[in-house]
């Protein structure tokens, strides 16, 4: 997977990834400032800058949790892991490992089926698995309560709305976050898992939110002490 | 055993969003719950699940169109993304009085607006009242001049909005367990609800004063899904029909007692309320009436013109 | 009984190196499948509403936000300084002072973790170069770190609020009694420990340099009038004041101390500034260099470059991962409590519990121990989701005040950041002191005690939690 000749794409997405996830962030802080100002400067208010904040909130978390993946950012308790041998440990990750491919395949199957009405699609039949596709009633015509359709999306009117002119951002749109997202996270963990057995990766968790600063600090301290 | 629900009967999960013994809807869900578990004992089963415990508004008709519940009552404004001709209700001053509100729901254009999102997957069963809606103010609010400038907590739902632009105040959205925190601290102005909510939530503390303006009607519908619905053989509907009929009768008969109620309540604990002369009321009407024109295409005229025939029809006592 | 067999899934998931959020999230799947009839489009739709169907919890990745600015921004350094000039004196003056910078940095800051990096890194490292031992340093700061949480803003009290519908803003009230109380708790220990030990004190620098530091401090130390002034004042509410606080700690931290983003010193320079505050030697009289720094008038396009400048950047990302780590806890955790829901269990543990005859005390203590225990798998915010909706319908039978039940929780989840197996400040701690993790909790021990005791102060006497908000904004209300 991370073949030499594909080193550039790596870096790339990796890039994309961090700074999808820091314009989301950001977006979201300041639409919500901006309303702030606009009520106190002008008296009004963008009624819609709360519904895209949330969405752009959901997005934030749906788009990042594969990132955290990749990153091995996700929180976790290694108190029983670093007290065993290391055969055993390795054997309790994988199990770990196949745990978190079974939650990402569930939730991929339970994204799709939340998702597919508002895009004109079938759901899945099927409790525990997909066994093919049930005949689903259309709901791409819900619309989000009062983010403004912008006119770039008007090719969703002919292809999931029958042609009828959409006079708000249909749900579908925010929603589409959700298969995507957890296709992502399922790509991640598999990813993660090969990399397990490969021997590239020892775990799917880290003990501390904060590693990365903790590391900074130490080099910081250790440069001082030298 | 209808304490509990027992293997082979169907079960009917009812999800609201408020408390289960002093909101109106709360208390019509649970007598609703008993009658059914006694009369329908070996056949249904329904469990409540009130104070958002399982979704709110917005989410709850999502999960009944995806058959993770079968009943819910949100406020009308929910219904504008099934049809537009919801609308109406979102309309200020259409109804003179609850009389008025009543006569309209058993009307044929309402039971036809009922029945009119069945392509979309729902299928409204009854109307249940909580009452009509009044302007709370930090500020003495007697004429619509009065409300220029304010920021109003609103539902935001497009007539709602339009209504308050016509007054000049800006309508700022915001979710429910913030409102209270917002009037006392003066985020927010003002809000509009009715005496029940006003009372239940206690704004009324953290306001100069209520005015009984009765411009907006706030009710709920329950409804259910087009899939289960069907799904039932015709006795079940019919008697859970009747059953649902019985409650809503005698709660909505309720509805009107409960909000003199809390508004005695909030005048006992210190509250002002501000009642409008014949005059003062006719110009909130002018103020606000422009909106239905607005509003009249989606809506379709017809529709109002029947609200209209009703309300002469009631206050001409006839 | 299949709810306890429930946890203990959750329980032997994380114990073979699960994500705490995939237990939480597969568990509960596992369990709807199996004994509801819930479907998984619906368990999705929990997962995506999680995020933008909760407007209280918008408020967590702003504050996170702001509190990155600020670390990265130098707000820290200027606080230390200001807290060393008032109190360094004393004996175990940089003790003091360390605690006295937590709780002033915990009144910028929603976490713990947060607290402990901001502070921690900077002074450990003064309290070793002055003659303290590592172990004292590390037990003194992991524990004033808790503060984070306890002093407003605080992301679990965020969590707390929006899970049990009770008013973000009052919460927050009901934290500045508690949180300055123990506060001064651990400070007056450590004087006395110091005094017994007689150990290190530093110099009376004077007034000018109270002043001196005071000034350069309070662009940091104004935030708290912002979020506190605007929630209190009818400014904001506390989600648009955690976005105007994360917007007020950017413009700070770019255009006022200069010390990241288009007119911070060149590589290196700026690194040796914090050093220099950072080292012993002059860690109480470093004023921080503005030599290398630009204004705005040799650089007025930084207004522009700012926004997209690598550090800002940088802070973004590492905010908004933050942001994800937590709320994919939450949202896995809201899962599970949609699993007590359907399976009705906080009304039969409510029937349980009442039939037996406990009263307010045993209640409290039930909490207690739930939470402790709770505690030592949890993050707390995913903690405080799962409990939440179980004890707080019980507490409102016994008549418990849901402001002050809030509060014990946040102090039984500051506990639980210090106590082994998982505990964030444990973690953090370690690394910035350089120590095993089994090497903090010792050191943390003797000022567990004190917390332990604050615990159970602020657990049977409610008024400390409730004076403010009542004072301020009436008696509570019970929602709906
Ligand atoms: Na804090
Ligand atoms: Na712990």
């Amino acid at each position: 997977m991370n073949l030499p000749d594909n080193r550039g794409l790596v870096l790339g997405v990796d890039q994309f990834e961090r700074i999808a996830i820091a314009v989301l962030l950001g977006l979201m802080t300041l639409t919500t400032f901006a309303n702030v100002v606009l009520r106190y400067i002008f008296n009004s208010t963008l009624i819609w800058g709360l519904e895209v904040t949330l969405i752009l909130f959901a997005w934030l978390v749906l788009f990042g949790m594969s990132y955290c993946v990749k990153v091995t950012a996700h929180l976790g308790v290694d108190a029983l892991l670093n007290v065993l041998p290391s055969r055993a440990r390795f054997t309790l990750t994988a199990i770990a490992g196949l745990a978190c491919l079974i939650y990402a395949a569930l939730l991929l199957k339970g994204a799709w089926d939340y998702w597919a009405p508002y895009a004109a699609l079938n759901r899945t039949s099927g409790r525990w698995l997909p066994t093919g596709f049930a005949e689903t009633r259309s709901q791409a015509w819900y619309l989000t309560d009062q983010v403004p359709m912008p006119a770039v999306l008007s090719w969703l009117e002919p292809l999931i709305n029958m042609g009828e002119r959409y006079d708000r951002l249909p749900r579908v749109v925010g929603y589409t976050m959700l298969p995507v997202g957890v296709a992502l996270l399922l790509f991640r963990l598999l990813q993660a898992f090969y990399e397990l057995l490969q021997g590239v990766r020892s775990s799917f968790i880290v003990s501390h939110e904060v590693e990365a600063e903790v590391a900074e600090a130490q080099a910081r301290l250790k440069s001082q002490e030298t | 055993d209808p304490t509990r629900c027992d293997p082979g009967e169907e079960v009917i999960k009812f999800s609201h969003i408020v408390n289960t013994d002093r909101h109106p809807k709360g208390i019509a869900a649970e007598l609703l719950r008993e009658r059914v578990n006694a009369e329908m004992d070996g056949i249904a089963c329904m469990e409540v699940y009130g104070s958002s415990t399982l979704y709110n508004d917005d989410q709850v008709l999502e999960a009944m169109l995806q058959g993770d519940v079968q009943l819910a009552a949100p406020s009308l404004s929910k219904f504008e993304a099934f049809t537009k001709q919801f609308r109406i209700f979102d309309l200020p001053f259409l109804f003179a009085n609850m009389e008025a509100v009543d006569e309209f729901q058993s009307s044929d254009v309402a039971q036809a607006m009922k029945s009119g999102m069945e392509h979309r997957g729902l299928v409204g069963l009854e109307f249940w009242h909580n009452g009509m809606k009044q302007i709370t103010a930090n500020a003495p609010v007697l004429v619509p001049e009065d409300m220029a400038g304010l920021k109003m907590r609103v539902q935001s739902a497009d007539v709602i909005i339009a209504q308050m632009d016509a007054l000049g105040a800006s309508s700022q959205p915001m979710a429910f367990p913030e409102v209270y925190g917002a009037l006392q601290t003066g985020v927010v102005d003002g809000q509009q609800n009715t005496y029940s909510n006003i009372y239940g939530q206690k704004f009324f503390e953290v306001q100069d004063g209520v005015t009984e303006t009765n411009h907006l009607l706030l009710d709920y519908m329950v409804v259910t899904s087009v899939d289960w619905w069907d799904s039932m053989t015709p006795e079940f509907r019919e008697q859970f029909s009747t059953i649902l009929a019985e409650v809503t009768e005698a709660r909505n008969g309720e509805a009107e007692r409960v909000n003199q109620e809390a508004k005695q309540a909030i005048l006992d604990a210190g509250g002002i309320v501000r009642e409008l002369t014949a005059e003062q009321r006719q110009m909130w009407v002018d103020a606000m009436q422009p909106v239905w024109k607005q509003f009249e295409a989606e809506i379709g005229a017809e529709n109002i013109q029947a609200a209209q025939e009703i309300n002469t029809r009631v206050t001409s006592g006839n | 009984m299949g709810v306890v067999l429930l946890f203990c899934l959750v329980i032997g998931l994380l114990l073979i190196g699960v994500p705490i959020a995939i237990s939480l999230g597969l568990s509960s799947i596992i369990f709807l499948l199996a004994f509801s009839d819930s479907s998984l489009g619906s368990i999705a739709q929990t997962f995506f509403q999680a995020m933008a169907g909760h407007y209280t919890l918008l408020a967590i990745p702003f504050f996170i936000l702001a509190s990155s600015f600020m670390s990265t921004g130098g707000v820290a350094q200027r606080i230390i300084r200001f807290s060393i000039a008032l109190v360094g004196h004393l004996p175990g003056g940089l003790a003091i002072a360390g605690v006295f910078s937590c709780m002033m940095f915990a009144a910028l800051s929603g976490s713990s973790p947060a607290t402990v990096v901001a502070i921690g890194t900077i002074v450990i490292a003064g309290m070793r170069q002055v003659g303290y031992t590592k172990e004292f340093a590390a037990g003194v700061i992991c524990n004033a770190g808790t503060l984070g949480i306890l002093i407003p803003p605080s992301i679990v009290m965020v969590v707390y609020a929006s899970a049990t519908d009770v008013s973000v803003g009052r919460m927050f009230l009901a934290g500045v009694i508690p949180g300055l109380l123990a506060g001064t708790l651990l400070m007056v220990t450590i004087y006395f420990i110091a005094r017994v030990r007689d150990m290190p004190k530093g110099r009376w620098q004077g007034w000018g340099e109270i002043w001196a530091s005071g000034r350069d401090a309070v662009w940091g130390l104004f935030l708290i009038v912002i979020i506190l002034g605007g929630i209190y004042g009818g400014i904001f509410t506390p989600t648009e004041a955690a976005a105007v606080a994360a917007v007020y700690a950017f413009v700070i931290a770019c255009f006022v101390y200069r010390d990241m983003g288009p007119l911070a010193a060149q590589a290196g320079d700026g690194q040796d500034a914090m050093l220099r505050i950072a080292g012993g030697r002059s860690l109480s009289a470093a004023a921080t260099p503005h030599a290398n720094k630009s204004t705005l008038l040799q650089k007025p396009w930084a207004l522009l470059t700012a926004f997209v400048h690598r550090d800002t950047v940088n802070t973004l990302f590492e905010a908004g991962k933050l942001t994800v780590t937590l709320m994919f806890i939450i949202a896995n955790a809201l899962i599970l409590k949609q699993v007590l829901t359907d399976e009705q269990v906080p009304q039969q543990i409510a029937t349980a519990m009442l039939s037996v005859g406990f009263g307010p005390i045993m209640f409290l203590v039930i909490v207690n121990v739930m939470l402790l225990i709770g505690g030592q798998f949890m993050e707390p915010s995913g903690l405080i989701v799962i409990v939440a909706p179980l004890v707080f319908p019980i507490a409102m039978e016994l008549g418990i005040d849901p402001i002050h039940l809030g509060i014990i929780m946040v102090v039984n989840m500051e506990i639980g950041m210090i106590t082994p197996p998982v505990g964030l400040n444990l973690f953090v701690t370690s690394g910035v002191a350089n120590m095993s993790v089994m090497g903090v909790v010792k050191a943390a021990l003797p000022f567990l005690m004190v917390l332990f005791c604050f615990l159970i102060l602020v657990t049977y006497v409610p008024w400390i939690s409730t004076f403010l908000p009542t004072y301020f904004m009436g008696p509570e209300i019970i929602p709906q």
